[in-house]
């Protein structure tokens, strides 16, 4: 690729989306703009450069900029950390609502695969300490088309057969014709999901006793994640928790956050840890 | 180290297979039907089991339900790999007393994530 298709191409990434894509994974950009270049024929990524510039539309430039964030996910990722929030969390968020009613957020959810997974553990291993509480799961993701691919939610052949048992599978998904796999009505009702750019402004999705925005904010420029971490983290319900990647971390990213007590991986508001360990 | 017994009548699936499954650190065995692994368990059970269906002489499931009576047959983990992926054949593969099932074409990532659902590794 190019030198100057590649800077015009990583500087959309950046600028749409947050991600920082280095030279030496320019073969990234390819792979995951493939299917946009294959649709629209052009023939070399500089053809779909050329287009960019020369036609001025954001709609497609949007399109391209989702289109170069990751879509790396899989059904419990990270299993017991999702089982810790269903075991842990939310049975404290519960205690300290007055409502009955707990809110629980995915950003960046990509084809809702980690919203799926944490439905299904509400449904398969719901602590006594939760029953009778309504939870409410949104996944969000940037890109319209892993949006759509969530809330169809079918699933192909691999896709089925990594981080899920056999025994959940076929307990609630129904396999197609098609050979796709299709989550049970049950599951899709836990869900719902919707298109959100997390660089901006959240405010209008509500906020929420639990985030998970797991191996998001590893693959976007430093700038962009204290972005996102500061937008993401104005969503939390006074006393909730963000849940981020193994290995991912905010300090040095914002001072409103403090590593939680008794969760490894977890985040709380500044100043609120002593209390969430007490409660403990 | 653990034991899998690698059982298909297909030598490529099996040669795949077994590199896969040295990667997660087992030593491999192989059979290429129900028969010939029945002979194997019966020398020594393995720790893990990969089993195909459709097979001459002995198909999985009469190998996988005659397994399960043998002394010592409740040990391996049976994990069944076959084409046949419909509820209906996996349910039955289940019932008969596998503990996992992948449905082929698998790649190495879906073996190992099968191989962890059971606690090989």
């Amino acid at each position: 690729m190019q030198e100057e298709v590649f800077n015009e191409l990583a500087e959309l990434a950046l600028k749409g989306s947050g991600q920082a894509i280095p030279k030496s994974k320019s073969y990234l950009i390819e792979a995951r703009l493939a299917a946009i270049a294959r649709r629209e024929g052009f023939g070399t990524m500089a053809d779909l450069v050329h287009c960019l510039k020369s036609r001025a539309n954001p709609v497609f430039a949007a399109e391209v900029a989702s289109a170069l964030v990751s879509k790396d996910t899989c059904f419990f990722r990270d299993r017991d950390a999702l089982k810790r929030v269903v075991d842990d969390v939310l049975p404290k968020r519960l205690k300290a609502s007055n409502t009955g009613r707990l809110k629980v957020w995915c950003a960046g959810g990509s084809t809702g695969q980690e919203a799926y997974s944490l439905a299904i553990l509400l449904e398969d291993e719901l602590p006594a300490s939760l029953r009778g509480a309504k939870i409410d799961i949104l996944s969000t993701d940037i890109c319209k088309v892993s949006t759509e691919t969530a809330r169809v939610a079918r699933y192909g052949h691999y896709e089925v057969q990594k981080g899920l048992s056999i025994h959940r599978l076929v307990k609630h998904f129904t396999r197609l014709e098609t050979g796709q796999w299709e989550a049970s009505e049950a599951l899709r009702s836990r869900v719902s999901f919707r298109q959100h750019n997390l660089l901006e402004r959240a405010d209008g999705l509500g906020n929420f006793d639990v985030i998970l925005c797991r191996n998001v904010l590893s693959g976007m420029a430093r700038a962009s994640r204290t972005k996102v971490i500061e937008s993401v983290s104005k969503q939390m319900m006074p006393g909730g928790m963000i849940l981020l990647g193994g290995g991912e971390s905010v300090i040095g990213l914002t001072d409103k956050l403090e590593p939680a007590r008794h969760f490894r991986g977890g985040w709380v508001a500044a100043g609120t840890a002593n209390a969430e360990a007490s409660a403990a | 180290m653990k034991t899998c017994l690698i059982v298909d009548d297909s030598r490529v699936v099996r040669k795949v297979a077994a590199r896969i499954v040295r990667d997660l650190k087992f030593d491999v065995l192989e059979a290429g039907d129900g028969a010939d692994a029945m002979r194997q368990c019966r020398q020594k059970m393995p720790d893990a089991i990969l089993l195909d269906w459709n097979m001459p002489v002995m198909n999985g499931l009469d190998f996988l339900r005659a397994l399960r009576r043998e002394e010592g047959g409740k040990h391996p983990l049976v994990v069944f790999c076959s084409i046949e992926n419909d509820a209906e054949h996996i349910n039955e593969a289940l019932s008969s007393g596998a503990d996992e099932f992948i449905m082929k074409p698998f790649d190495a990532d879906i073996l190992e994530s099968k191989f962890a659902e059971v606690g090989l590794v």
